[in-house]
């Protein structure tokens, strides 16, 4: 895939080590975006649990402290 | 007094022969030049002298500075004295750029800067607006924390520790991205840090996000420009400005 980088008003395809790293960059983005978006799956399964076993939400914040 | 200063605007009577002096006072110099506002005062109104009248012009050697006649009072024209906040450049983002970086946009004329963005779009839904100081979307040792703020609730908290850039909140695609930051110290020989907002509405323009950040890089390089960057996608269109802050 090319890429494009603008330095001031000149826009010039990226180097293939500026590819490079924009690539790298980019999969390193969508790995953390995943890693989140598990989390706050996670997070949002355990207060699930946690309403089923009874709890109030009032004592699951309390619990999470949110 | 130098060279070009006079002490007298003459006025020349019909059939008054003019001398190679008469000429090149006047002449020589087009704005009469007066090494003070007294001098320049004498030179009007007086025998053989020019009466003062409106749209008259004059140079004071002592404070450097032109100045016009309005009829009643002499008035300033320039030069005009420059603000606390001085532009020193417009870059507008292109189409589907990976990043766009501002070079030789500090020095050491001012010490701190004031960057701002508007217009800018993502390609790219929710991702995130990366800052790095220099011509490259990334380096080393960058220290960051950005409190984002959603309408929709979906509140979080962006950090890099010793990571490769700054964060600076997010992007938007259907709509704009706003931005403004303070740039503290980017072409002294220490830390240089970053203060800022953004906002932004996320990819189908139907929730703001809000960011504060701060963040700096602990190395002691001498910046000159800047990259602003998303995680993923390109960046098209938005202009971004630079100001520096006055020293004194």
């Amino acid at each position: 895939m090319t890429y494009k980088v603008q330095i001031d008003d000149e826009v010039r395809d990226a180097t293939r080590a500026e590819a490079a790293a924009i690539e790298a960059a980019h999969v390193a983005a969508e790995a953390q975006a995943r890693a989140e978006a598990d989390k706050a799956a996670a997070a949002a399964s355990g207060r699930a649990k946690l309403a089923a076993l009874g709890l109030t939400t009032d004592e699951i914040n309390a619990l999470l402290g949110a | 007094m130098g060279a070009n200063a006079q002490t007298s605007v003459p006025v020349f009577a019909s059939g008054e022969v003019l001398t190679a002096v008469n000429q090149n006072l006047s002449a020589g110099t087009g704005v009469p030049v007066f090494a003070t506002t007294v001098t320049r005062d004498a030179a009007f109104g007086g025998a053989g002298e020019k009466v003062l009248a409106e749209g008259q012009l004059a140079y004071i050697e002592a404070t450097n500075v032109v100045q016009f006649y309005d009829g009643a009072t002499w008035a300033t024209l320039g030069p005009a004295t420059a603000g606390a906040l001085v532009f020193i450049s417009a870059t507008t983002i292109g189409t589907t750029v990976s990043s766009v970086s501002v070079s030789s946009c500090f020095s050491s004329t001012y010490e701190n800067y004031l960057v701002t963005l508007a217009g800018a779009d993502s390609s790219a839904s929710g991702t995130r607006l990366r800052i790095a100081l220099g011509a490259s979307a990334t380096g080393t040792g960058y220290y960051s924390v950005a409190n984002t703020l959603a309408s929709g609730g979906a509140d979080q908290i962006n950090r890099t520790n010793n990571g490769t850039y700054i964060e600076g909140g997010y992007w938007s695609t259907s709509d704009s991205t706003s931005l403004t930051m303070t740039v503290y110290s980017p072409n002294v020989a220490r830390h240089t840090t970053v203060t800022g907002q953004s906002v932004s509405t996320d990819g189908n323009g139907t929730e703001t996000v809000f960011a504060t950040f701060g963040g700096g890089v602990e190395d002691v390089t001498q910046y000159t420009g800047f990259t602003l960057s998303p995680a993923t996608g390109t960046l098209t269109g938005g202009t971004i400005r630079v100001y520096g802050f006055a020293n004194s």
